[in-house]
């Protein structure tokens, strides 16, 4: 044979990288984006004011972290979730498989696209909020509360991954996705803390590492915040441990649910 | 040590399950490959010929990493696409074609850098790269458009594109020219001999019996999940019964008659057809003396709306036959 073999070398880098180009030029071409990275921010932003408007010394955080929270958590989470689905649409998720790079990096690439445009969603709500209440808010630390929101949304990808999963696996995904999004928002601490929820459904939101993360952001920026029992320090240790599981987990099941779909054959399925 | 078979298929049988109907209560189950042996040799074009429903694309998947065989074994460049998928996956391109499997909301460039970087394209390759298959399948002037303004012509030409944009050993297209208008039909079978000349093996299906012919070497007739025939174009001829074809219309005919035209010189089989009142007898002929006249004076005088028509076998009749026959 003489076809000049060409020498390919898979890179997890560039494939993750050519995955986040991706996502942005799909950004860029299609303006439906801006409602939910730019329009609904703000809007959340201002709801949330009205909402805890005068409620304690604390409430501009309270609005930040609520809608910030949200924000983030439509982008982040059900953003990596929905790309897969995507391409099932697209009939892209066959050529995608079939090419020699494993779609977790793919899937990688998309999540740390939507962590970025979450966290833009994050300073726009910031930016709302300061300028309808007039006041930097008093937050106890600027750096921790920063890096505190990362930490999230580092939590809400590694629920991503696992869904994106879900979403190779069947293309009944979306339909069950809708059906527990709220749940998962209410149940992780998106919304309110989670210490209001009847105390039986708490070992239920504990399977969620954004859980942990969201307790130990109100603690770190909310003076006087009762969330778990077990403080800051251990909601740290929970949120590190769980999404190591979902991290694991991930590793794991990408690499049967690719599998799995081969042989039900239902990749080309929408 | 002779080289390992571009595609060995042994026995590939896949069964689809799916659940259907109100709350998915309702199973069914299509046996799509019943058992397909197949060997291509490297460097050769392959063509597998098949009505709807035949099982051409199931097949190409199963070959393509893209699907499991229920059982059997198909190794493709001498690796089992079962057991190590990710070894296949760099060596062979797959075109299934058609509208989908595309990102329509950016340019054609922009589709196969994505892809050149998952199929691990060098960067310093990368672009030069993607200017030449774009060339190749004449799509310059319009890469940097987007692909939902493409034609469906131009987004199968893309496919294609993308299909030898990694330099594959082995190409597999599912039928390559559909939605094409002659002339890129005409360009894209050309580019699919240039390939060849360049060393790529394909494999190719088609419903176009004339595409086969012109094509292909070697052709296996897929029909019902079976492999119903196996040659060349020349020996599949042979298979049902010759190069001759005349076609006989009247409104009916006698046993008697159809009795004669069956011991005219070399011929093998006879297909009738109905046509509203009319009864269309076709005949095959190894022999060139079976020629229209000798059909007229063979039926006599009987029938003054008599039409006869003689040509050359043509792959299109070698098909039909095998597949009808199976049908039968
Ligand atoms: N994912 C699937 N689930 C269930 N049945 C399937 C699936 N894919 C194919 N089939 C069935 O398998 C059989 C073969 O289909 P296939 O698409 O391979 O045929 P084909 O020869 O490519 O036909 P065409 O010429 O129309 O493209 C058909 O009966 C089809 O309905
Ligand atoms: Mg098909």
């Amino acid at each position: 044979m003489n076809v000049p073999a060409t020498p390919l070398t898979i890179s997890r880098f560039r494939s993750t990288a050519a995955s986040v180009r991706l996502s942005v030029l799909q950004f860029v071409a299609d303006p439906q984006w801006l409602i939910p990275s730019m329009i609904a921010p703000i809007i959340f932003g201002i709801v949330a004011y009205q909402l805890v408007l005068g409620s304690g010394p604390y409430f501009v955080v309270y609005a930040i972290l609520g809608a910030g929270m949200m924000s983030m958590w439509g982008q982040t989470l059900y953003g990596s979730g929905w790309a897969t689905g995507q391409d099932r649409v697209f009939g892209t998720l066959e050529p995608t498989l079939q090419a020699p790079t494993p779609y977790v990096y793919v899937v990688l690439g998309r999540i740390l696209w939507n962590v970025v445009s979450g966290l833009v969603g994050g300073a726009i709500v910031y930016v709302v909020v300061v300028a309808e209440s007039g006041q930097i808010p008093a937050v106890v630390n600027p750096l921790l509360f920063v890096v505190l929101f990362l930490f999230v949304m580092v939590t809400l990808a590694s629920v991503g991954v696992i869904l994106s999963a879900f979403y190779v696996y069947t293309r009944f995904a979306g339909f069950i996705q809708n059906i527990g999004e709220f749940a998962f928002y209410v149940g992780t601490g998106c919304m309110f803390p989670v210490i209001f929820l009847p105390w039986w459904t708490n070992p239920v939101s504990l399977v969620f590492p954004p859980t942990w993360a969201l307790d130990a952001l109100r603690y770190g920026s909310i003076p006087g915040y009762q969330g778990f029992a077990w403080g800051f320090g251990w909601d740290l240790v929970g949120a590190v441990a769980t999404m190591t599981v979902y991290l694991v987990l991930a590793g794991l099941v990408f690499h049967r649910v690719e599998r799995h779909v081969l042989e039900v054959g239902t990749l080309g399925d929408y | 040590m002779t080289p390992d078979p571009a595609i060995e298929a042994r026995g590939v049988r896949r069964v689809f399950e799916s659940r259907k109907g109100f709350l998915f209560t309702e199973k069914s189950r299509t046996e799509a490959l019943r058992g397909v042996d197949l060997r291509v040799e490297p460097g050769e074009i392959f063509g597998l010929l098949g009505p709807n429903g035949a099982g051409k694309t199931t097949f190409t998947k199963i070959l393509s990493t893209l699907l499991l065989p229920t059982s059997g074994e198909a190794r493709v460049l001498g690796i089992d696409v079962a057991r190590n998928p990710q070894a296949v996956r760099p060596r062979i391109g797959l075109v299934l074609g058609g509208e989908r499997g595309l990102y329509n909301r950016i340019s054609a460039r922009e589709n196969l850098r994505y892809f050149a970087d998952l199929f691990g394209l060098p960067p310093a390759l990368r672009d030069r790269r993607i200017q030449e298959v774009l060339d190749r399948v004449g799509l310059t002037e319009a890469a940097d458009r987007r692909v939902e303004e493409y034609s469906r012509g131009m987004k199968q030409k893309l496919h294609l594109a993308r299909g030898i944009l990694h330099r594959p050993e082995l190409l597999f297209l599912d039928e390559p020219t559909i939605g094409l208008d002659p002339k890129s039909a005409r360009e894209t079978r050309k580019l699919i001999r240039s390939l060849v000349s360049d060393g790529v093996t394909i494999f190719l299906t088609t419903h176009y019996m004339f595409e086969a012919e012109e094509l292909c070497q070697r052709l296996a007739i897929l029909s019902k999940g079976q492999i119903v025939a196996r040659d060349t174009v020349a020996g599949l001829r042979r298979l049902v019964g010759g190069d001759t074809t005349v076609e006989v219309e009247a409104y009916g005919f006698e046993d008697a008659e159809i009795e004669r035209l069956r011991h005219l010189p070399g011929v093998g089989r006879i297909l009738s057809e109905e046509f509203g009142p009319r009864l269309r007898l076709t005949l095959r002929s190894s022999s060139s003396e079976l020629t229209a006249g000798a059909v007229r004076s063979a039926l006599g005088t009987a029938h003054p709306d008599l039409m006869v028509r003689e040509r050359r076998t043509v792959l299109e009749d070698v098909y039909l036959d095998l597949v009808e026959e199976e049908a039968a």
